[in-house]
């Protein structure tokens, strides 16, 4: 075991294979709010790389309905309580200290075990395999919301009142994380798994596997999926040649994958940042993730406690519960949804970006416009103002210009019907 | 002066014995025995385990233990001991293992679900590399006989064996009028089972041997040998609670990945064995140390049920110094206790001696 550095804990902690950054990273943000579970993401995926035989099952992105929907079922349940009788058989607490927050710990320092830390001698991390009746849909318990507590007449008037809905359910799009320490790639006990020094993108050697199992036991997220058909394991690819620019319609620069492109309810932002020498995102303010998740802190790591410092981002959803936000998201969670529900000029401006072009974009400029609202936001003043962002790709051309507000364009009146 | 030395020869000797135990380095290689093979005249029985010729060998039992040197492990594995006899021609090997095993273990299409298997492995230059996938500098040749490889030949398994009430409108790029019986061979464009394209046996359309031929040369290293050079057949069954797997292959290989064999000699093979139903696969396995394997001269054709029963102060059995250290390990260990508790009293008696007064 060697000990690596964890941004996401704040601390250092244990990992199969010593620290090597790859010069980029994958990563995406989602913004949980906007998700409206139409599943467009989860077919375009399996329409371009799991329909055939053998992967009839495998839903390399998914969407479900949480607090009970999971794919495969109630996997986060299973790792969680496993985590928790760790923590208990070692007398610890799963707890974080955001009093040492600061550069190299945003959220604070993790003072729980991982699943790394928490394995025994014998594995090299915690797991289980689920058994093929849990991965029989992409998202069980579909539309699923905690008990409804109407009145009388089965209206409920303080159901859907912020800052907490009393009835709620919230959609979790996931796909495999791409992760900065791939718990699937330290279970392989072959080492057929390998995270790319280009784009950190983590694949399968299909040529090395045999079909072990020990990614799908050992990836907390479970997004290692078994292949009976050639009896290897197969997981979510990153769509690479987009992401490389090596597919014909990228003309050369990099795309967003297929998940993300499609988005109707335009809640995905996909690009490659920069990574410095010592694992660190390497400064860039104007690059849109960067600026989402390093700076506004906006969007989250998907359950940081495993360990694995996953590449997926969300912006939590302000409507859940916090305690159960908070699990799934970490400490980060409040400052977040506070800076979502009031956005600065900068975020609001950077939020449009989202899927706007097929192309990921790397830089974005802000043109200042001027104020058009004034308003209060949970009691504070908040003011909007009509800024226009550019996104550029990386060949540093303008591919995106956007309005805060809409422009609208009314018909004439001659042409009112017509199509 | 003297003192400190003293101290310091415990705390080398418990540091050392601490470390073996620690990393559990089992140094024990040579248990004495030798599995003998019988030489016979005309066809081996390949495909018989029942077969009255396997009693012309004598057979030998093999202890078998959990891995225990590196992750993953599973300490509770269930093969304990497998049974081996062995017979040869003049131009071919059999080796037929067997061991107990309640559960007949075939599929691999499930997530869930892993095989039985059993594999001999032998090294592939003089001398006994580490027992457990050989080591850097000294590759091992693996045979690996799969449950499932073995019930693939009577006809390959896929979902709609495991699954078959399923429904499927189409798979594409796939030649088959059913899609229901699409099988790896019917692909036109091999590149949608990327472990096919890329060569995987185990993707394989289809399997001419139970048993895969591989090599090894330490944790993590195990290479399946090219598609042309798997030369190792097999036949394995199950019947009332226990499985009955015969190895062949002929002595002699012109494939440096291969061992090879010449009736008189003496080699090194060892065991390892897999219970599919227990999760066992990769290092979760039962293993056995080195084993000698002695390919008895070819008499006037005869075999030869007299031989010598394996002993353990058997001259043909492999030696091996470093074993030694097995059994000294533990003596090492408490040596170092006590010298070690010994030390500690010695010194807290010299501190809580009052201090000489003028
Ligand atoms: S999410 Fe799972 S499969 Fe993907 S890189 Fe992380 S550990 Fe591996
Ligand atoms: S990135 Fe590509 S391969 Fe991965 S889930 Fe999305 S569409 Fe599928
Ligand atoms: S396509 Fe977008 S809006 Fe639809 S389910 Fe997927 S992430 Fe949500």
């Amino acid at each position: 075991m060697a000990e690596v550095y964890n941004w996401h804990l704040g601390r250092s902690m244990a990992y199969a294979f010593p620290e090597a950054h790859p010069q980029k990273q994958f990563a995406a943000v989602f913004n949980i709010n906007r998700c409206i579970g139409c599943q467009t993401c989860t077919g375009a995926c399996k329409a371009t790389w799991t329909f055939s035989r053998g992967q009839e099952y495998m839903w390399w992105n998914n969407v479900e309905s949480k607090p009970y929907g999971g794919y495969p079922q109630h996997w986060d349940i299973h790792i969680l309580q496993r985590l928790d009788e760790a923590h208990q058989a070692a007398g610890k607490q799963a707890e974080w200290d955001q009093a040492q927050a600061g550069e190299s710990a945003p959220y604070g320092v993790y003072q729980g075990l991982t699943i790394t830390e928490a394995a025994g001698a014998e594995q090299q991390a915690l797991g289980y395999i689920p058994p093929d009746t849990e991965w029989r849909a992409p998202n069980f318990y579909e539309d699923t919301s905690t008990g409804y507590q109407g009145d009388r007449l089965g209206i409920s008037t303080a159901g859907a009142s912020l800052p907490e809905h009393q009835t709620w359910f919230f959609y979790l799009q996931r796909l495999c994380n791409h992760c900065t320490y791939p718990a699937c790639a330290a279970a392989c006990p072959r080492k057929a798994i390998y995270k790319r020094p280009e784009d950190g993108i983590v694949l399968i050697d299909q040529a090395r596997c045999r079909g072990y199992r020990k990614c799908v036991e050992q990836c907390p997220y479970k997004k290692s999926m078994y292949r009976g058909t050639t009896r290897t394991s197969e997981k979510c690819v990153a769509c690479y040649p987009r992401v490389e620019g090596s597919d014909p319609l990228s003309e050369g620069v990099p795309m967003e994958t297929r998940c993300m492109a499609v988005c109707p309810g335009k809640i995905r932002l996909n690009g490659l940042v920069d990574i410095a020498a010592d694992g660190s995102w390497a400064e860039a303010p104007n690059h849109p993730l960067y600026h989402l998740i390093k700076i506004e802190k906006a969007a989250l790591p998907l359950y940081p406690q495993f360990g694995t410092e996953p590449n997926i981002y969300y912006i939590p959803p302000r409507w859940a519960p916090r305690p159960y936000l908070r699990q799934m998201f970490g400490p980060g969670v409040d400052e977040a949804i506070a800076r979502y529900a009031a956005p600065s000029r900068q975020l609001l401006a950077v939020l449009q970006l989202f899927r706007t072009t097929q192309r990921m974009i790397f830089r974005f400029e802000i043109e200042e416009g001027p104020l058009v609202l004034e308003t209060e936001v949970n009691g504070q003043p908040w003011q909007m103002f009509n800024d226009t962002v550019i996104g550029f790709d990386a060949k540093n051309r303008e591919v995106a210009r956007l309005s805060v507000v809409e422009p609208i364009h009314e018909r004439p009146a001659e042409r009112l019907n017509s199509i | 002066m003297h003192k400190r030395s003293r101290w310091l020869g415990g705390l080398i000797l418990l540091g050392l014995a601490a470390t073996l135990t620690f990393f559990r380095i089992p140094l024990a290689s040579s248990q004495g025995l030798t599995l003998r093979s019988a030489p016979v005249t005309g066809a081996l029985p390949v495909s018989d385990p029942g077969s009255a010729l396997w009693l012309e060998a004598t057979a030998i039992e093999v202890p078998l233990s959990a891995q225990n040197v590196t992750r993953p492990m599973l300490p509770d594995t269930r093969v304990k001991t497998v049974t081996a006899r062995a017979l040869h021609t003049d131009s071919q090997l059999a080796i037929m293992v067997e061991w107990a095993d309640e559960t007949h273990d075939d599929s691999m299409i499930r997530v869930q679900d892993f095989r039985d298997a059993v594999a001999l492995q032998f090294p592939l230059a003089a001398g006994q590399p580490f027992f457990c996938m050989g080591q850097q500098g000294g590759n091992v040749n693996i045979w690996h006989w799969k449950a499932d490889w073995q019930a693939d030949i009577a006809a390959r398994a896929d979902m709609n064996t495991l699954y078959p009430s399923m429904h499927v409108d189409q798979y594409p790029f796939t030649a088959a009028v059913d899609p229901l019986a699409v099988a790896p061979a019917d692909y036109v464009d091999p590149n949608y089972l990327p472990a096919l394209a890329s060569g995987n046996l185990f993707a394989s359309a289809t399997r001419a041997s139970p048993v895969e031929d591989l090599i090894a040369g330490g944790f993590g290293s195990l290479t399946a040998q090219a598609a042309e050079g798997q030369n190792v057949q097999g036949y394995g069954a199950w019947a009332d609670g226990a499985w009955r797997v015969i190895f062949a292959r002929d002595l002699t290989s012109s494939e440096a990945e291969d061992v090879t064999f010449a009736a008189g000699q003496v080699y090194s093979m060892s065991f390892a064995a897999w219970d599919g139903a227990n999760g066992e696969r990769n290092g979760q396995k039962s293993t056995s140390q080195w084993v000698g394997l002695q390919l008895g001269a070819q008499t006037d054709g005869a075999a030869q049920p007299d031989q010598p029963r394996p002993s353990q102060s058997s001259a043909a059995a492999p030696s091996d110094p470093l074993g030694m250290l097995y059994v000294f390990g533990p003596m090492v260990l408490v040596a170092g206790l006590i010298m070690a508790l010994a030390g500690g009293a010695l010194a807290l008696s010299a501190l809580l001696r009052p201090k000489d007064r003028p």
